[in-house]
């Protein structure tokens, strides 16, 4: 029941965030120097038929007016028209987003997969060589740019090996017809992780390495907590400590990180997609910024605001449901 | 007499810091029968805590067991023989760590620690807490290890054991949780229970409730204690035997009673003199002057002759023996100071300490106390 209650507070709380976030967006678009107008008509326009695209797009009103016009229509979902695609932004969001999503998914899958366990064995062998040398790993992930390392990787597994595609990402949810060599669904899967793996340890490394430290720190502190030592005390097996006692609380910390470096994964996301040329949100944000789209530009950043809002209430989420104490109601 | 179910022979552990080695547990002996409640009394830092982990084995880096015999009702939990080139190695008679796990921890010997806020887990419910020990120590179902958890809270005074079963520990008191870990310890049936310090985290009144609560079960089951504590009021209250101990070293035992009124060494002399006593009244409390010295360089000779009243010349060159001075009457009562020995203490010059006064300075003096 406590984790229930608060859950919906917890959502219900995120709605100031949202409309904070889209108040900002509006904000920081219309600062943007430059005029789109002038962009959409060339260099020089005449005065009607400027007036007449100010008076489409709503630009001729003031602020207030085309502030509150935007927050009604993005609560119906109507983020304007793309100057560039001559789209709903929407359209484009849609199309897009799930590709980003998509790689944000498998680059975490692979980050946490790789970080737990190198974390809990660093903790376990303390300044032991497997210790060192995932320190050494770790460095090397944190201090490493992700388009450096996504160049090296399109270089040694697609240049010179040619063992790994560079472009063209396919996606799982294509239909095999499309796609070169797959017979059926589960052929296009496979092809479409075959090419996701070099953008994946790309993306992922950076968070990997954050993720093993945390890990590792955090999983030396619950080790060395008295209710570690009284299991100890009473036979528990060293494996069964490190997988029961002391696995879900060493996890707090990481379950944070994680939710915070979704910002960060978003960002490394635009660079990914930039030298894979993969087509997701980042390289649509670049582009409307590029174009001056001013729609597509709010669009695509609230649409990343969206993501880490939900990203953030995922984590509380989590951490509610892993540590009793946070969702507690305070009745005993 | 029957064999006594624990027997610590000249157990020493030590351990390697970057700064030296720490003597922890420098050599101590004491026995504990069936049934009894042997108290381990000292300062912080006399070791008591390194002893018992000693004796569960549980020892932590860079804390090693070092050297002595520990026999747990004939089996080996520490012992040593020498090697071929004289290095001492473990012996063969001496468990290994997984015969430890399986066969001592929790089902021969559970631990109650200081702590009760630390001591149980956050993120578990109690019941199945106490549940997983069960099962593991008694070999039983998951459902017969529930009716024993549940039957075992309600005996250690927990209200609506079924409902509470199902809690989690940020949901009950300090003294709910202590009692919860007493719970546990009980349930695994073991039959030596060590206590380190259970009740010094605890407010009086809920301490003095613990300390029933023990007595009453420890009455019942027949387990035996052994009792880690700083607080010598409580060694009054509960404990049978006592060992004092003082930098890693056991330096007085004896039963409670002999050890009250019957006191061999200053230390203890002084430990007693700077408590309140029910059965004396004296106009000020004489605490102990100084601090315990470290353990990486021991003081020479008695260890506590830096700080002892009665010190004189000798004591900074003799180390002083362990030994029986018990009278007729006393079952035994062990004591090591040079003051029972025929070393020469009574034709020694008294020694300048910061007991005596050249070293206690102005805040004595300060303080009016001019003894």
């Amino acid at each position: 029941m406590g984790r229930l209650r608060y859950t919906i507070s917890r959502l219900l709380q995120s709605i100031p965030v949202i409309v904070g976030v889209i108040t900002i967006t509006f904000l920081l678009t219309d600062a943007i120097p430059g005029d789109p107008v002038q962009i959409m008509l060339g260099p020089s326009p005449s005065a009607q038929q400027a007036e007449a695209i100010r008076a489409k797009f709503g630009l001729d009103q003031p602020l207030h007016v085309r502030y509150f016009n935007y927050l009604f229509d993005v609560v119906r979902l109507d983020l304007g028209t793309s100057l560039y695609y001559g789209v709903p932004v929407t359209q484009k969001i849609a199309e897009r987003l799930p590709v980003t999503l998509y790689l944000l998914l498998s680059s975490f899958t692979f980050a946490l997969l790789t970080a737990v366990p190198l974390g809990i064995i660093s903790a376990k062998r303390r300044n032991k060589p497997t210790d060192h040398i995932s320190r050494v790993v770790a460095l090397f992930g944190v201090s490493t740019p992700s388009f450096w390392i996504g160049l090296m990787l399109i270089i040694v597994f697609s240049f010179w090996l040619d063992i790994f595609p560079a472009t063209n990402l396919i996606l799982p949810w294509e239909s095999p017809a499309n796609v070169d060599g797959a017979a059926n669904q589960l052929g296009v899967i496979a092809k479409s992780i075959h090419h996701l793996i070099l953008p994946t340890i790309t993306l992922g490394t950076l968070q990997m390495a954050a993720f093993t430290r945390i890990e590792r720190s955090s999983m030396l502190e619950v080790l060395g907590e008295e209710y570690v030592k009284l299991a100890r005390a009473y036979g528990v097996s060293e494996t069964k400590i490190v997988r029961k006692h002391a696995f879900r609380n060493a996890q707090l910390p990481l379950i944070t990180l994680v939710g915070l470096q979704l910002t960060g994964a978003l960002g490394g996301a635009v660079l990914t997609e930039t030298v894979f040329s993969i087509n997701g949100m980042g390289r649509l944000i670049i582009t409307a910024i590029q174009n001056q789209d001013f729609q597509l530009v709010m669009g695509t950043t609230l649409v990343f605001g969206l993501v880490f809002v939900i990203g953030v209430i995922l984590t509380d989420l989590s951490y509610a449901y892993v540590d009793p104490r946070v969702s507690f109601d305070g009745s005993e | 007499m029957s064999e006594p179910i624990l027997k610590v022979e000249n157990l020493k552990t030590q351990f390697f810091t970057e700064e030296g080695t720490v003597r922890a547990v420098d050599g101590i002996s004491f026995e504990v029968n069936e049934g009894e409640l042997v108290g381990l009394v000292g300062e912080s830092g006399a070791g008591k805590s390194v002893a018992t982990s000693s004796i569960m084995r549980l020892v932590e880096d860079p804390g090693e067991i070092v050297g002595g015999t520990v026999t747990y009702k004939g089996k080996k939990i520490v012992d040593f023989e020498e090697g071929p080139d004289g290095e001492l190695r473990r012996s063969p008679e001496m468990l290994s760590n997984e015969e430890m796990r399986k066969q001592i921890r929790g089902r021969e010997i559970a631990i109650i620690f200081q702590d009760p806020m630390e001591a149980l887990n956050p993120v578990f419910k109690v019941g199945a807490q106490l549940r997983e020990f069960i099962e593991i120590n008694r070999d039983v179902s998951s459902k017969r290890a529930k009716e024993i958890a549940v039957d075992m809270l309600r005996e250690v005074g927990i209200p609506e054991p079924e409902k509470r079963y199902e809690s989690y520990p940020h949901q009950f008191s300090g003294g709910m949780r202590q009692r919860v870990i007493i719970a546990m310890a009980l349930a695994c049936e073991p039959d030596l229970i060590i206590a380190d310090e259970p009740t010094t985290a605890l407010d009086v009144t809920v301490e003095g409730q613990i300390l029933d609560l023990v007595e009453d079960l420890q009455q019942k089951y027949n387990t035996s204690f052994v009792w880690v504590t700083h607080d010598l009021g409580v060694v009054a209250e509960i404990c049978d035997r006592v060992n004092v101990m003082y930098l890693g070293e056991i330096i007085e035992q004896a039963d409670v009673d002999d050890l009250f009124h019957a006191t061999r060494h200053p230390y203890t002399e002084a430990l007693l003199n700077s408590i309140p006593r029910p059965d004396q009244s004296v106009d000020e409390l004489n605490p102990i002057k100084g601090v315990m010295p470290e353990a990486i360089n021991p003081p020479s000779g008695c260890r506590f002759h830096t700080r002892c009243p009665e010190a004189r010349t000798v004591c900074k060159e003799v180390h002083p023996t362990y030994q029986d001075v018990s009278d007729p009457d006393e079952s035994s009562h062990f004591v090591s100071c040079v003051k029972y020995e025929d070393v020469g203490y009574d034709d020694a010059e008294s020694l300048d300490t910061e007991a005596t006064d050249a070293f206690s300075g102005g805040l004595v003096e300060a303080r009016g106390d001019g003894q």
